[in-house]
């Protein structure tokens, strides 16, 4: 291939009879290449991410807003703000537990209407291929996009209250974002429209995958479609629906663009998650110190239910990952 | 592994699901096309029986609503097209590029170990509204805010975990001895990874690059606390637009919106199989 005149001597493969020395000195190198190959991601992560997480963790000890100087003169006040946070603030327990409850109903919804999805493209029909990137394309729409599109729907006059009193009569449509319940229904309309597609994807290619001969068995031994479905068919797919999972709770956690397209929180705080709450904390109020704090609590809590949900399919990941 | 027919009340179900989803792209590319007297009516006009591109002509000449006897929007969305651009394609190559440089240092040299992973995962679990306090409080002290180059960085530093990770699994499947045999005839590691390992895994960096700038052309948070007045995007702006114009301009604020999905649909279809891959940080193949 190359002219072996440009070949140096330690980089060949197969040299005679290699000296202690020369092979040291290949493994030093090829062990310096991988260091150098993975500096410019460390770098730009420890300046970008970690140096502000830290700053950040500092900076949720003490008092500090932007209107009191620089932070190095702000005062150390110890756990004061998660002591504040977890004891006093209401509006920071209702985000946290607005938002899990949101994550609950919508990804059970996902998941639920994502399997169904996945089953039903088991069966054989035609244009197949079509219907299938058809039913992806909401993941393809940018969130703000997918939030400002359902604030649309939802006007009291829009589409849906039209078509809703073209069905139920008129005066039987709701004013979606004046009342709680109903402005919490439209995020979680939102938020189930955008993200069933990921969960009917990651299951149609788990489906696709389980192999053929446990489930031949089980039909030779004589189980119906349905126990094997529940029995053989759903444990094989564990991993995979733990991964869907995982992946999306820690999405949820965050959500923020959609709610802020849709009701900014409101009416009230009925539809404010974390993110929002932190963010309206920070940007709105200025109490960056206490946000920060607010955000550490938040981090230690998925860590948590991330490690939780893990559980059951730890040691495959982690066979896979090899 | 069933092969039955599909019956007619699950073909019902699906045409529904399928409408379902396909109803909300079709109103607002609808209402991107709609004259001023269409978007708020009563009933509802499904499709616009004079449909007209006055819209998005009115995202670069704000006055061009005129003829139909409307007021424009304040400010052409120009700036934040070009934002949207800029950041998207540096902060995607970059990443891409960088992350390839990670991905086979972990695949081939074993760098990282094996917690890695889990590292990785929990920079995506901080509440990006709280990454965005500090950032805000260091870019101001050292003149980073407002401008591109620190949105670009934030931009690299988030997509980077994603990049590495769907290349890395890219690169597993590059069989070792492939390279090896190159560096018997005579190659540098260096060149055996660029002559052999990268055109080899050319369809996957081609997804990756696709997937990585979906994520920063979706990307809003930052954008909103990092730009003051030099610095757009369209997330932005169309934040603004609604904010500013709400219940009025639906047709203006539709045609951004529309402007903001095409890049991405054409190219979530490109890379329609790798999604899942990407979605899982390589973790789902196919």
């Amino acid at each position: 291939m190359t002219a072996h005149s440009d070949i140096a001597p330690s980089d060949v493969s197969l040299p005679a009879a290699p000296s202690k020395d020369a092979v040291k000195k290949r493994g030093t190198r090829r062990k310096a290449l991988g260091r150098t190959l993975l500096l410019p991601g460390q770098l730009i992560s420890l300046f970008v991410l970690v140096v502000p997480l830290l700053v950040a963790f500092y900076m949720s000890f003490t008092d500090w807003s932007p209107t009191r100087g620089a932070l190095s003169s702000a005062q150390f006040i110890g756990l004061f703000n998660y002591e504040e946070l977890l004891v006093y603030d209401t509006r920071f327990v209702e985000a946290v537990l607005r938002t899990l409850v949101f994550g609950v109903v919508c990804l059970s919804l996902e998941f639920l209407i994502g399997l169904g999805l996945a089953v039903l493209f088991l069966r054989r029909f035609r244009g197949k291929a079509l219907l299938f990137s058809m039913l992806l394309t909401p993941m393809m729409v940018l969130p703000v996009v997918v939030g400002y599109t359902f604030w649309m729907l939802f006007q009291s006059n829009g589409p849906i209250n039209q078509l809703i009193e073209l069905t139920l009569g008129a005066g039987a449509a709701p004013d979606w974002f004046k009342s709680a319940i109903s402005a919490q229904i439209t995020v979680v309309v939102t938020e189930v429209w955008h993200w069933t597609p990921l969960f009917f994807l990651i299951l149609l290619s788990g489906l696709n995958a389980v192999p053929e001969n446990p489930v031949r068995a089980a039909v030779i031994l004589g189980a119906n479609p349905r126990q094997v479905f529940w029995r053989v068919v759903l444990p094989m797919l564990l991993p995979v629906i733990v991964i869907a999972f995982v992946i999306r709770a820690m999405e949820i956690i965050k959500l923020f663009d959609e709610v802020f397209m849709l009701t900014r929180g409101g009416p009230g705080s009925s539809t404010e998650t974390i993110s929002l709450y932190i963010y309206k904390l920070a940007f709105n109020d200025f109490q960056l110190a206490y946000g920060a704090a607010a955000a550490f609590l938040v981090l230690i809590g998925t860590l948590g239910l991330v490690h939780l949900l893990l559980t059951p399919v730890r040691n495959q990941l982690l066979e896979a990952r090899g | 592994m069933s092969d039955r027919p599909l019956t007619m009340p699950l073909a019902l179900v699906l045409a529904l699901a399928v409408i379902v989803t396909l109803f909300p792209v079709f109103w607002i590319v609808m209402t991107a096309i709609k004259p001023p007297t269409d978007w708020n009516a009563v009933p509802a006009i499904w499709v616009p029986g004079e449909p007209t591109l006055v819209n998005f002509r009115t995202l670069f000449d704000p006055e061009a609503l005129g003829v139909y006897g409307v007021g424009g929007v304040s400010e052409a969305a120009t700036q934040a097209v070009f934002g949207s651009l800029l950041a998207s394609i540096v902060a995607t190559a970059l990443s891409v590029g960088i992350g390839l440089a990670a991905a086979i240092a972990i695949s081939r040299y074993s760098g990282g170990g094996r917690a890695t992973p889990l590292v990785i995962l929990s920079g995506r679990m901080f509440p990006p509204a709280a990454i965005a306090v500090p950032f805000v409080i260091i870019f101001s002290t050292i003149g980073l805010i407002d401008t591109y180059f620190g949105l670009i960085a934030i931009y690299i530093a988030v997509t980077l975990p994603f990049s590495t990770w769907m290349l890395k699994s890219f690169v597993d499947e590059v069989p070792k001895e492939v390279e090896e045999a190159a560096m018997i005839d005579g190659m540098t590691r260096v060149k055996a990874h660029l002559t052999v390992t990268i055109p080899l895994i050319k369809g996957g960096l081609f997804a990756t690059t696709l997937f990585i700038f979906i994520l920063n052309w979706s990307e809003f948070l930052f954008a909103l606390v990092l730009s003051y007045t030099t610095i757009e995007t369209i997330p932005v702006r169309l934040a603004k637009y609604v904010t500013a114009t709400a219940g009025t301009l639906y047709g203006v604020q539709a045609a951004l919106a529309v402007l903001a999905m095409i890049p991405l649909v054409i190219a979530g279809f490109l890379i329609q199989n790798h999604l899942a891959r990407g979605m899982t940080f390589g973790a789902v193949k196919r």
